[in-house]
């Protein structure tokens, strides 16, 4: 009796967790299935496409380039403040980048630093000439991508290392390597790296897809002669003629050969990268690259200065100050905010409660997903997880809409939680994974010994050691879900408004002031919640926490 | 409802009236409607029995209205719209704000025209042409909306989308008359030292542009097509290069196409070197023009909006020095559009809606406020302030400008 | 009484026919041999934990009750690593608390609430003058205060037996000797039966019993 309700509870427990994974997968065919049929003509049209080939190499170059140079920054950030007494001011001052939406972040740089923007007007202004031109961050291209989206995923690297040392016993590797003649930084780089590398592929991966198929910044910043490829895509996709729709199906084949060349080739980075190191631990050589790290003890520094540039930037265009004219403090007011905060409390109180909802559920479906296969002693592999992250947003959505109006479901806001749930699933499994497998299991063992069954033992010490884990996923999921754009508008079918549904509609239309007052607000909420999950943090104590004296 | 739902009026209205307060309030409305003077004719169609009903049923609806959300003037006068219908007729207008139409269009290929989400869409061009194709949106408009009489199709080319006949299956709205916005000096000498004739403060041509180019290099630039404002930036000059030929008017044969297209290529092999980043990268859309234009980085930006100068200017946003220019041969004019899906759920809500935007009244405010959208309305319509008009090239060239293009510099 | 019977620890290479153990309370058996022989997977059967690289055999029972069919929660047998395990989020006397018995009563057979067992624990760490790591938590402990707060914890248990697995091998050699020589102590005092696995067999108590794993071992 006890193995049936024990194997009926586990079944159902792989059907719900299958089912949210699944969802992406069920999207996908849903919204790719040909509906037409495609002709010999339409596939020459598509790879006769001027610039077609450019357009597929930068994307994939950008979304290789951009994660991995975050991943890489974020680790010599890491190893430069993780013993310091200045981690925890990192810990701190990370919520403010990690709430600000990518477009924010794109708009402020360029803005900023492009040939005309402020930073060399204001040089300008002091010492009478300007820079030249090429000092400057092109308006648009490639490099300025790359930079963009890399300095916004420096934090969320920072954040997902944040929560797996807790777990690692990062300080006694250190003290080994030292003890054997190796220097700090060698260390970090010989025997911590293997580990964080592993365990942040899926952070990677989550990067390199949301690079790949990022629109609103690619529009923006992206190189545009040729265009990445996402706004190729978008534009066949848009164009409603049938030739357009022949080239969008194509285009998503195509994109999605590409999601898995891209797989593919972090999986291989992986390998190369943990080869090289093997290599050089067994020949005891020290990696180069080690000595250039003091140089990142700056980036707490620069990182500051950056987010408050471009927080002032937004609070300024917010208050109607612009590069039009003389600059006066006359002409400032704060006007519109008292105008839009009357039509921006419903949809804060939409997103703060689909993000709750969404990302309490997410974590929890995640936690369970990951306990299932812990009891399976066997660990499906990542991308299964990760689909809802991997897959082309716009195709999948589209698939749950045609499913969601057959089904003639209605417009509820609980349609809207479900249609987050797979990508706050996905970003919780992300964050917790590798923190889950990281738990020392003689915890658990020491805890049975001293008479605690199980699941006594799984909420009483697991959970527990978890907990910074689980804020940070929490955090995460909570942002995913209020940053949602087309999976809220398609599913509320305009009923369930939310900040992001104003703000992305409103960014569309390049108005500097009213921009910057959605952006500021749509960024208050995961700017809260991530200042809460780390303030909360920090009082927990993880297996390998390190109190600095 | 697990958390209440926003409400843009934060009006609540009961859905079930008793008949005898559906009679009592129609009457009301009704004498209201005829204290408004000047509105004989509407209030003569407005009477029509069948309008009556539409009146009745449509009371205590709400109508989702699909338009872009990215102009904070015309989201304002939606909301001045959702304000008036409230409180006129019991409706409920929501705007439900998308960065790009394209959303509301593959939602309503996705329901495949059963029940829809969408009461009221903003439309034009190639997406009407889509739709009405598909057969997704509601037909005999004109026929059923009394104040479709006012539409001033003697002076507007308003039977026509792009080429496609509108067949009632969508109302004008507005008008967007396509002009360039400049700097007070991009211009200035053009009009002392060009020869061309045409060229007056007010007028450009190619050669002007050119001129003004060379003057100011890296200053000048147009949204990257197939961005609309882009292509028909394209049109203006393929119109001006080729003095105004008739074959443009006409499916772009393949004759025409080669005859034609070289005089354009030509000369945007000219203008790209000069251009902003020498032609390596373009603005995504004209919205991005005009913040770089604010910025100072252009010196020029393209518009649908001949009243955007003179709004922008009392807002701020522009400079009191900007000018607005249009192509001498006439600024191309086309009509943005409403429509209504098939499956709509309240199109006769969605009707009245369309019947009060319609409305002198809603127009006139159109037009003053901080929008200025031109009126397409017989009573309001004022040859002093409107452009020239240009007559939009046939939809085949659209394309074949746009592929072309994306051939020739795409890459 | 620990009593371990017709006991066989063998793998496709080779056995061990272990002979019959049988540990009165208060004693001591240290077990020694090469590295590689399965004394900690030895130690882990006894608890009842999963076991890799040999299979076991043999009946254990603890006063004349067999426990093998039992899992871990219910054997009541505590182990000792060399890394004693103290929970990380909880301090010394909590993690202490959390080892002392669910239905631990005071005099009169009422259970204790919150405060008194903190306070029986830190009763417990007054008694071996450890009282003034109370509050601090594991991380802030030295070594060898480790390794008594982890001995204290597993005793606070009151477990049937107690199995040690190296348990002051990470400390340097003269804590190491003044650690097990207090444990050695304690264990007697507190009347539980003991398995440890040792390196060495120097400065042991002289009553402790002692099995060599090498001499029972067989090619197969």
């Amino acid at each position: 009796m006890a193995t049936t309700i024990r194997r009926l509870t586990l079944s159902v427990g792989w059907l719900v967790v299958g089912l949210v994974a699944g969802l992406p997968l069920f999207g996908i065919v849903m919204g790719l299935w040909p509906t037409g049929s495609l002709s010999w003509p339409d596939i020459t049209r598509f790879l006769t496409y001027n610039g077609l080939a450019t357009s597929i190499v930068a994307s994939v170059f950008l979304s290789l380039a951009a994660p991995l140079l975050a991943l890489y920054v974020a680790f010599m950030v890491y190893s430069q403040y993780r013993f310091s007494r200045r981690w925890q001011a990192l810990e701190n001052r990370l919520a403010p980048l990690l709430s600000l939406p990518h477009l924010a972040v794109a708009l402020g740089l360029v803005y900023l630093f492009s040939p005309s923007g402020m930073l060399w007007s204001v040089l300008y202004g002091i010492f009478g000439y300007g820079a030249p031109a090429w000092l400057g961050l092109p308006r648009k291209s490639l490099l300025t991508m790359v930079l963009a989206v890399s300095i916004k995923e420096v934090p969320f690297f920072l954040l997902i290392f944040s929560a797996l040392g807790r777990q690692l016993a990062i300080k006694n590797w250190l003290l080994q390597g030292r003890a054997l003649g190796y220097s700090d930084a060698a260390s970090w780089w010989l025997l911590v790296f293997p580990a964080i590398l592993k365990q942040s592929r899926l952070a990677l991966l989550a990067a390199m897809a949301y690079t790949v198929s990022v629109l609103d910044v690619s529009l923006l910043i992206g190189p545009n002669i040729p265009q990445l490829y996402a706004v190729v895509l978008y534009h066949w996709q848009t164009g409603f003629s049938e030739s357009d729709q022949a080239q969008a199906w194509l285009g998503n084949v195509v994109l999605l050969v590409m999601l898995a060349v891209l797989v593919g080739a972090i999986y291989l980075h992986e390998g190369l990268v943990l080869m090289r190191i093997h290599f050089n631990a067994v020949m005891a050589n020290p990696l180069r690259i080690a000595s250039v790290g003091r140089l990142f003890t700056l980036w707490l520094t620069a990182f500051s200065l950056l987010t408050v540039a471009i927080l002032t930037t937004f609070v300024l265009w917010s208050v109607g100050w612009s590069s039009q004219g003389a600059p006066s403090l006359a002409k400032l007011s704060f006007s519109l905010w008292q105008e839009e905060w009357f039509f921006i409390q419903g949809p804060l109180l939409n997103s703060l409660g689909i993000g709750i909802f969404s990302s309490v559920l997410g974590v929890a479906l995640s936690v369970l997903a990951l306990e299932l296969q812990h009891q399976r002693q066997r660990y499906l592999p990542d991308y299964i997880w990760l689909m809802a992250i991997l897959l082309p947003q716009l195709s999948m959505v589209y698939g749950w809409q045609i499913a969601h109006t057959t089904l003639a479901a209605g417009y509820h806001s609980s349609w809207v939680v479900l249609a987050h749930l797979p990508f706050t699933f996905a970003y919780s499994y992300l964050v917790l994974r590798g923190p889950f497998q990281s738990v020392n299991r003689h915890y658990e063992v020491v805890a049975a010994s001293f008479g605690y069954s199980y699941w006594q033992r799984w909420f009483k010490i697991r959970f527990v050691l978890l907990g910074p884990a689980l804020l940070s996923a929490l955090a995460i999921a909570f942002s995913v879900s209020v940053a949602q754009y087309i999976s809220t508008l398609m599913i509320g079918a305009g009923r369930v408004v939310t900040i992001t549904t104003e703000a992305v509609a409103i960014a569309s239309g390049n108005e500097q002031q009213i921009i910057a007052v959605y952006m500021l607000v749509q960024a208050a909420l995961p700017f809260i919640v991530f200042l809460i999950a780390s303030l909360l943090a920090q009082r927990m104590r993880g297996s390998y926490h390190v109190a600095y004296h | 409802m697990i958390w209440p739902t926003f409400s843009i009026t934060q009006r609540t209205y009961g859905r079930r009236c008793t008949g005898y307060f559906v009679v009592i309030a129609s009457l009301l409305l009704l004498m209201a409607g005829s204290a408004c003077a000047n509105q004989v004719t509407q209030q003569q169609a407005e009477q029509g029995l069948q309008w009556q009903q539409t009146l009745v049923s449509a009371k205590g609806a709400t109508v989702y209205f699909y338009a872009w959300g990215g102009s904070k003037p015309v989201n304002d006068y939606l909301r001045w719209a959702s304000k008036e219908l409230a409180d006129r007729y019991q409706i409920r207008l929501r705007h439900v704000k998308v960065a790009d139409i394209s959303e509301a269009i593959s939602r309503l290929t996705a329901e495949a025209g059963s029940q829809s989400a969408i009461d009221l869409l903003w439309v034009n061009g190639e997406n009407f042409s889509y739709l009405k194709q598909q057969q997704l949106l509601l037909g005999q408009l004109w026929s059923h909306i009394p104040n479709t009489a006012l539409l001033a199709t003697d002076t507007l080319p308003l039977q026509h989308d792009f080429g496609v006949a509108m067949d009632e299956f969508e109302v004008p709205w507005g008008v967007g008359q396509f002009n360039v916005i400049s700097n007070a000096t991009l211009f200035k000498q053009s009009a002392d030292t060009t020869p061309d004739a045409l060229s007056t403060n007010n007028t450009i041509s190619p050669s002007s542009l050119l001129a003004a180019a060379k003057r100011y290099p890296g200053k000048i630039s147009y949204p990257r097509p197939p961005e609309f404002h882009g292509t028909t930036f394209l049109k203006q000059l393929l119109v001006a290069l080729s003095a105004n030929d008739q074959r443009l008017l006409h499916t772009a044969t393949v004759d025409a196409q080669a005859e034609l297209l070289p005089l354009l290529w030509n000369y945007l092999d000219q203008l790209h070197p000069l251009s902003w980043q020498q032609g390596r990268a373009f603005p995504s859309s004209n919205t991005e023009q005009l913040s770089l234009f604010q910025q100072q980085q252009l010196a020029m930006v393209v518009s649908f909006n001949p009243n955007q100068l003179v709004k922008d200017q009392q807002s701020a946003r522009l400079a009191a020095t900007s000018q607005r220019h249009y192509f001498a041969q006439g600024a191309i004019t086309n009509s943005h559009n409403l429509a209504i899906p098939k499956g709509a759920q309240s199109p006769d809500a969605a009707k009245v809606v369309i019947n009060f935007l319609l409305s002198e009244y809603a127009q006139q405010q159109k037009l003053t406020s901080s929008w200025g959208d031109p009126t397409v309305i017989k009573p309001l319509v004022d040859d002093a302030a409107t452009l020239p008009a240009q007559q939009e090239l046939h939809s085949s060239w659209q394309q074949v400008i746009e592929v072309s293009w994306q051939q020739r510099y795409g890459a | 009484m620990l009593r371990i019977t017709d006991c066989h620890i063998y793998n496709t290479k080779w056995r061990i026919d272990l002979p019959d153990i049988a540990l009165a309370p208060g004693e001591l058996l240290v077990l020694t041999g090469p590295s590689g022989m399965g004394k900690s997977t030895f130690l882990h059967w006894l608890l009842g934990d999963i076991i890799r690289h040999a299979t076991i055999s043999g009946d254990i029972s603890l006063n004349n009750i067999a426990v093998n069919g039992l899992n871990i929660e219910q054997r009541r047998i505590g182990l000792l690593m060399q890394d004693v395990y103290l929970f990380p989020h909880l301090n010394v006397v909590d993690n202490i608390c959390f080892a002392l018995p669910k239905a631990l009563a005071d005099s009169n057979g009422k259970v204790l609430n919150k405060p008194q067992r903190q306070a029986a624990a830190l009763a417990m760490l007054n008694n071996i003058d450890l009282g003034y790591v109370a509050k601090h938590y594991p991380e802030q402990l030295s070594g060898g205060e480790r390794s008594r707060v982890g001995l204290v914890r597993a005793l606070a248990n009151q477990p049937q037996a107690l199995l040690m697995d190296e348990p002051f091998a990470s400390l340097d050699p003269s804590t190491s000797v003044q650690v097990s020589q207090w444990a050695f102590t304690q264990l007697r005092a507190s009347g539980v039966p003991a398995i440890m696995v040792s390196h060495a067999i120097s400065n042991l108590p002289s009553q402790a019993q002692h099995l060599e794993l090498a001499d029972y071992y067989r090619r197969v």
